[in-house]
């Protein structure tokens, strides 16, 4: 039968319009990829790349007359509208304005402004006018980077003096506290005296750092002081070189990497996210690995060739395609209140009614996580088996191996790259979930990392971190604050980074077992 | 050369139990309904090469599983009647299967190379066996390799992959790894159907080679290479035993028209 369309054709150019039809399509899904890849990547980045700062002279309606505003301008073409992000007296640390691209009269890059960071996550586009010491008030500026290392020494003395005297002193009044005794009096009294010694040093201490001040000036000449000790960095952005503002990129992404959210999630670093990204992803590979691999051996080296085991089988690759919010709501009513309820009424009930693992925590998301992916494992690592030659199964019976011998000495190590792929495709997963997860222990904000110096080191009962959420949650600030969504795009980009890189572990890992166990 | 061996070689009717390798009584066996050996009965003589003929599909390989348990593997199959090695019926449930199959060697059709080095392909079944001193499992390794004349071409590469050898150097190296548990008897399921001529002859002048340490069985459909080889015949079909008898005689004077017919090349 000839198509009507195709019926003025010889069969060369019905054939050359197939091909260019599906190169068509092939050319479309290249199109859609590189954008989104190119996409993250420019606004991920831009997160991190130093925002140059305008005096824009806007027209004012009713007074004929033009204000001057700091500036950063996001000009979006399609849109009447420019929108600024600026700072004076009234909003110091900045705040968004929309104007009409008809009032903007002017706009000059304001060289003498800087973009001071404070160490709260807040910012300040400011003129930098003088620095306040408590030898005099009118220092040059060329004293701030003097001062400021000063003002560090004096922050790193107090920090010591918390974290070496106080802290332990604090830590034993409140053993004496718990014990109660009334012999440890005496004892206890000095120690107080102790604490209260080293808080007035500290205070001393504060009290002379905050003498360290920056005055700074708006665009009307309004003047706002900002505590040096509050300040992490000051960038006259207008000022500095290519090569200047790379660092000031680089050091921005390594605070991204380092520190912790600040503001809610809409500046600072995103740490917390990252480790628990990644430490989740790890305690699900080291749950379902071990899993998926024992089930699919049993499925396709011991389990009877019957209707059940066909219905298991189809019921495990069903399993893949289960919307990940219903392991989600299974996690938490299983694992979380049934499974920590009763670990908790059995382990920790001194706690109780506060619970320990009956509340979401990392261990419960790992173990969702695993439950998610287990099929994705069974039937890769089933695929991996049923790879393996009947020959080489053969030949190691012929050699008086029993079928355990068989299995753990041959079949695995060449079905290794098939479980390889399993795992990846898991890990892929896991890591970019979200929703499954904001049930069974991610948060917007945990004041703590799973791990750290305290005993069992690693805390599985805590809610942790996870970029996937950070980004979900930052997605909402985006309307309000023009910085944040390209935090959530460098977020999103620090999220495809993290997948890619353990994907091309795992696939390297896979290279390597290929080469090892089919290729010879 | 030939000659002087093919003197020894007595009767098949005259063979005693001290001189049988393998003694088959009343074999049978089904592979669910389908009966694919029927009442088979011979006694396989030690230290020769003892041929098994016939079309595809008549038997003779499921036959030569049956001597190391390997249809055991199979679902659906089942089986009667006694094979005897070293005086021990194997088909008693009481048989250790894996110490009969490192005593039984087999070789298939197919070069089957683990995807591991060469030294550890031949120590495989050593290792199994819980021999774990380096020292002694070099020794077996070379011994093995000599063997099976591949000692010269490998010997500076012994822990290159397998898969890198050449087909019939990886069939040596197969041989190589049954020897090395020093088998009482070697089965080789049509060991050189695989290969080319030259490397075929090399495995022929191999078998000659070994058969004054083991009891050799080789399923062939090459009639020729049975002629050239071995030193007793069967000749299956349908599942049945047909003419079994030493390989001149039979291949000379075949008693039955069946084989006569078989080996001329006449039949179906």
């Amino acid at each position: 039968m000839v198509k009507p369309s195709f019926s003025g054709l010889n069969a060369v150019q019905r054939q050359s319009l197939v091909i260019s039809l599906t190169a068509f399509f092939t050319g479309i899904l290249l199109i859609a990829l590189v954008s989104v890849l190119v996409l993250i990547t420019a606004r991920g980045g831009a997160y991190f790349w130093p925002e140059p700062i305008f005096a824009v002279s806007i027209k004012s309606d009713n007074a004929q007359q033009s204000k001057t505003l700091l500036a950063n301008v996001f000009d979006d073409d399609a849109q009447q509208e420019v929108r600024l992000k600026y700072a004076d007296a009234g909003n110091p640390y900045g705040t968004q304005l929309l104007v009409e691209r008809e009032s903007v009269e002017s706009l000059s890059v304001a060289l003498d402004s800087a973009q001071i960071k404070l160490n709260d996550g807040r910012q300040v586009l400011a003129i930098p006018d003088h620095v306040i010491t408590p030898e005099g008030t009118n220092n040059q500026l060329s004293e701030l980077t003097r001062v400021m290392q000063k003002v560090a020494l004096l922050s790193e003395k107090i920090t010591t003096l918390n974290t070496q005297f106080l802290a332990p002193i604090h830590e034993a009044l409140s053993r004496f506290d718990n014990r109660d005794v009334a012999a440890d009096a005496p004892a206890r009294e000095k120690r107080v005296a102790e604490f209260n010694q080293y808080q007035q040093q500290v205070l001393n201490l504060e009290r002379q750092r905050e003498q360290y001040r920056l005055a700074v000036k708006f665009a009307d000449g309004q003047s706002f002081i900002i505590p040096v000790s509050n300040i992490q960095s000051v960038d006259f952005v207008g000022r500095l070189s290519l090569l200047e503002k790379w660092q000031v990129a680089i050091s921005e992404v390594i605070i991204f990497l380092t520190e912790s959210p600040k503001q809610a999630n809409t500046s600072g670093g995103v740490f917390p996210a990252l480790f628990g990204t990644v430490l989740m992803v790890f305690i699900m590979t080291i749950i379902v690995t071990p899993f998926g691999v024992l089930a699919a051996i049993y499925l396709s080296e011991y389990a009877p060739n019957t209707a059940l085991t066909t219905v298991i089988r189809v019921s495990v690759s069903n399993m893949a395609g289960v919307p990940s919010i219903v392991y989600g709501v299974f996690g938490l009513g299983f694992f979380v209140y049934t499974l920590g309820g009763s670990i908790d009424s059995l382990l920790f009930s001194d706690t109780l009614p506060s619970p320990t693992m009956g509340s979401p925590g990392i261990f419960w998301a790992a173990l969702t996580m695993a439950i998610l992916t287990l099929p994705v494992v069974i039937v890769a690592t089933e695929e991996g088996l049923r790879r393996v030659p009947e020959g080489l199964k053969a030949g190691s019976y012929a050699l008086g191996a029993t079928k355990i011998e068989t299995i753990v000495r041959t079949v695995l190590p060449i079905a290794s790259p098939g479980i390889m792929t399993g795992v990846i495709l898991a890990i892929a997963r896991a890591a970019g979930e979200v929703a499954p997860l904001m049930l069974v222990g991610a948060v917007k904000f945990a004041p703590a990392l799973p791990i750290d110096g305290e005993f069992p080191f690693l805390h599985l009962d805590r809610q942790f971190m996870h970029l996937g959420v950070l980004i979900y949650d930052s997605a909402f600030h985006s309307q309000t604050d023009a910085k944040s969504a390209s935090m959530m795009f460098a977020a999103c980009l620090l999220l495809l980074v993290v997948v890619f890189v353990l994907n091309i572990l795992a696939v390297l890992l896979r290279t390597r077992l290929r080469k090892r166990y089919l290729e010879g | 050369m030939l000659t002087l061996f093919k003197n020894n070689i007595k009767p098949v009717s005259e063979l005693t139990s001290e001189q049988t390798a393998v003694e088959v009584k009343d074999l049978n066996l089904w592979f669910g309904e389908k009966h694919v050996l029927k009442d088979i009965t011979m006694r396989i003589p030690e230290n020769k090469v003892t041929a098994l003929i016939g079309q595809s599909g008549c038997g003779k390989s499921t036959l030569i599983n049956c001597f190391n348990r390997l249809n055991d593997l199979y679902d659906g199959c089942s089986y009667n009647g006694e094979v005897i090695i070293d005086g021990k019926n194997i088909n008693s449930k009481k048989v250790n299967v894996s110490r009969l199959r490192a005593k039984v060697g087999m070789v298939f059709q197919r070069p089957n190379p683990f995807p591991m080095s060469i030294y550890e392909n031949v120590c495989y079944g050593l290792k199994l066996q819980g021999v774990k001193v380096r020292r002694h499992l070099d020794d077996a390794v070379e011994k093995a390799l000599r063997q099976a004349a591949l000692w010269d071409e490998v010997k500076d590469r012994l822990f290159d992959p397998a898969m890198t050898l050449s087909g019939g150097q990886q069939q040596r190296l197969v041989i190589a790894r049954a020897l090395s548990l020093k088998p009482k008897v070697l089965l080789l399921d049509e060991p050189t159907s695989a290969l080319d001529p030259l490397t075929t002859l090399f495995i022929e002048e191999l078998m000659e080679s070994l058969k004054k340490q083991c009891t050799i069985v080789i399923v062939t459909h090459n009639m020729q290479q049975a002629a050239r080889v071995s030193d007793y015949t069967a000749f299956f079909h349908q599942g049945k035993l047909v003419e079994y008898a030493d390989s001149d005689t039979l291949f000379t004077m075949p008693e039955k028209k069946q084989t006569e017919d078989y080996i001329t090349g006449r039949y179906g």
